[in-house]
């Protein structure tokens, strides 16, 4: 198992697009910056909550595609699935390996972000402490959020040879996330919504997680079985 | 006897389809055996079955006497394998390539060195596959195919793409496996002529059956050659032969005299010309190989 990941992570460092993870937190410096006009009472919750509009509620479940596509695409190129489903390998293995980087890739992102975080107050000269727990807990929570789409997008990709395919499901299930956002009876159902609703350090505050526990297990976890039970099952019965 | 392969009424069925209809493969240890075929036969969904890559729909495969469904991996771990094209990461070096696979594998860092060597890969080790020929492609997955040094190797047509040298290299690189190494070979392929100098068991495929399974020396045989006649009066020689007991296959312009010794060919002549028949010619017919397998795959569509 950890010979597949791995070798999983050499093919994916390969591909030398692994600044990919650097857009996402950048991008979100940006939209901390641009946001400095008056600031209300807390100023590191309200630049959080700037910039989590942007990096949250669209990029971050786009990008976990992206990344799935990219881990497939090798592998659809030129018989790549044969030549590594005929090595000492269950398939099984090989779906949890892949799953494995891609989760990986998505905590080192939040990393970035949380630091990301870290500079654009730093850069503003806010007068409160860094307030990490919070913040530790949000970059925590969203990354957890994500594992159902991941599974899902994984399955995706794993199903169609083509980048454009998974890449068109994943924005149609992305885009009404904005509109799940603004009803407040559909958002906890939303699995698109998790990753931004779990973040969203202006949440319920007493929950560990800015969403009630119930919640995270139902619509997160419970979408996270459905989808990487899915992946895994039509994974192991498709032929190569 | 043991065999490192052995399947047992293997099917594999599309739809409606037999792909590959009631196989018993047998490949004993240390041959190489030519698994041949027109296009479309079955043998890569064969050898996909071999490895594992797609379930029959029903019979069941051995391979080093352990049931393949139960015991995938440590097979696996004991087989080298190249299935139709070329399959390789585009993006990765040839080096790179075999590294991401040696991984897995667990093979010593020094066996990619060696195996580029053995390939004659190694000027081009450090360059993108994506810009190789098809030819070094196919160097790349006959190198990945030995990286784990397999006791059994698949190649499914390996030398698509090479060059004639190329064929001739890969060629005495498999042959002396067995005897090197202890390989066992499985190697596919449409065209007998380029296995006849290496295999030493033959296994015919048609439309997805087995028609044939034996060593070359037993299909070598079938390939005895044949003397054709022409004579002023075939009719009065067929029969003048006939009663003199000489059988003769009376064919439209000649007489075919099978399996005959060059003295009983001798005699039946003698004797026509005693008989004042006037022979034209004595031509010898080689059948070759090649004929052999056209007319076995032949036959079985027109039956
Ligand atoms: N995945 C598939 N789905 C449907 N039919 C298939 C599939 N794979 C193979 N076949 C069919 O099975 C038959 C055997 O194909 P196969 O590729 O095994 O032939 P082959 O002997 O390897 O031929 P070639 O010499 O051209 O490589 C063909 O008729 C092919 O159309
Ligand atoms: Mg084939």
């Amino acid at each position: 198992m950890l010979a597949i990941l791995r070798s999983e992570i050499f093919k994916f460092r390969k591909a030398n697009i692994w600044a990919l993870i650097f857009v996402g937190p950048v991008i979100a410096i940006f939209a901390g910056l641009v946001d400095s006009g008056e600031l209300p009472v807390n100023s590191w919750v309200y630049t959080v909550l700037m910039m989590n509009l942007v990096y949250a509620v669209l990029f971050l479940p786009l990008i976990t595609g992206v990344f799935a596509s990219i881990v497939c695409r090798y592998e659809h190129q030129a018989g790549g699935w044969k030549q590594l489903l005929a090595l000492p390998v269950t398939k099984g293995r090989v779906f949890l390996a892949k799953y494995l980087l891609l989760v990986s890739l998505v905590f080192l992102m939040q990393l970035l972000y949380l630091g990301a975080i870290y500079l654009v107050g730093n850069m503003q000269g806010f007068a409160e402490p860094f307030p990490l727990e919070i913040i530790w807990k949000s970059v925590l929570g969203g990354w957890i959020a994500t594992f159902p789409l991941i599974a899902l997008q994984l399955w995706l990709a794993i199903w169609f040879k083509s980048f454009a395919a998974p890449f068109a499901v994943n924005v149609i299930f992305t885009i009404p996330t904005i509109l799940a956002l603004n009803s407040e009876k559909l958002a906890p159902f939303y699995p698109w919504a998790q990753p931004y609703l779990m973040m969203n350090i202006g949440g319920k505050v007493d929950a560990m997680f800015f969403v009630p526990w119930d919640q995270l297990l139902i619509v997160v976890g419970g979408s996270f079985i459905l989808f990487f039970l899915g992946g895994y099952f039509l994974f192991n019965r498709k032929a190569f | 006897m043991k065999y490192v392969v052995e399947t047992k009424n293997l099917t594999k069925s599309f739809g409606k389809e037999q792909a590959v209809q009631s196989l018993d493969m047998k490949i004993a240890k240390g041959e190489i055996y030519g698994f041949l075929g027109p296009n479309g036969a079955g043998k890569t969904t064969t050898i996909r079955m071999l490895l594992g890559l797609m379930k029959p729909t029903s019979g069941s495969i051995q391979v080093f006497q352990q049931d393949l469904k139960k015991s995938r991996i440590s097979i696996l771990s004991k087989v080298g394998s190249l299935v139709e094209n070329p399959s390789y990461y585009p993006h990765l070096t040839a080096r790179e390539n075999l590294e991401a696979w040696r991984k897995i594998l667990g093979a010593p860092k020094s066996r990619i060195t060696d195996v580029l060597a053995i390939v004659r890969l190694s000027d081009v080790a450090n360059k993108k596959v994506k810009g190789f020929s098809l030819g070094m492609k196919q160097r790349l997955g006959i190198a990945a195919a030995l990286l784990n040094n397999p006791e059994l190797l698949i190649l499914d047509e390996p030398t698509n793409g090479l060059d004639p040298s190329g064929i001739i290299e890969i060629r005495e690189l498999i042959k002396q496996l067995p005897q090197s190494h202890g390989m066992t070979v499985l190697i596919s392929s449409h065209l007998l002529s380029e296995i006849d100098q290496l295999a030493t068991t033959v296994g015919v495929l048609t439309k997805g059956k087995l028609i044939f399974q034996d060593s070359i020396e037993a299909m070598r045989k079938l390939a005895k050659q044949n003397i054709s006649l022409r004579v002023s009066d075939q009719d009065e020689a067929h029969r003048l032969l006939l009663a003199k007991g000489i059988q003769t296959d009376y064919q439209k312009d000649r007489l075919i005299l099978s399996e005959f010794t060059d003295e009983e060919i001798a005699n039946a002549i003698q004797f026509l010309v005693q008989k004042q028949i006037a022979i034209y010619r004595v031509e010898e017919e080689k059948r070759s190989l090649e004929d052999i397998f056209l007319q076995m795959t032949r036959e079985d569509q027109v039956g």
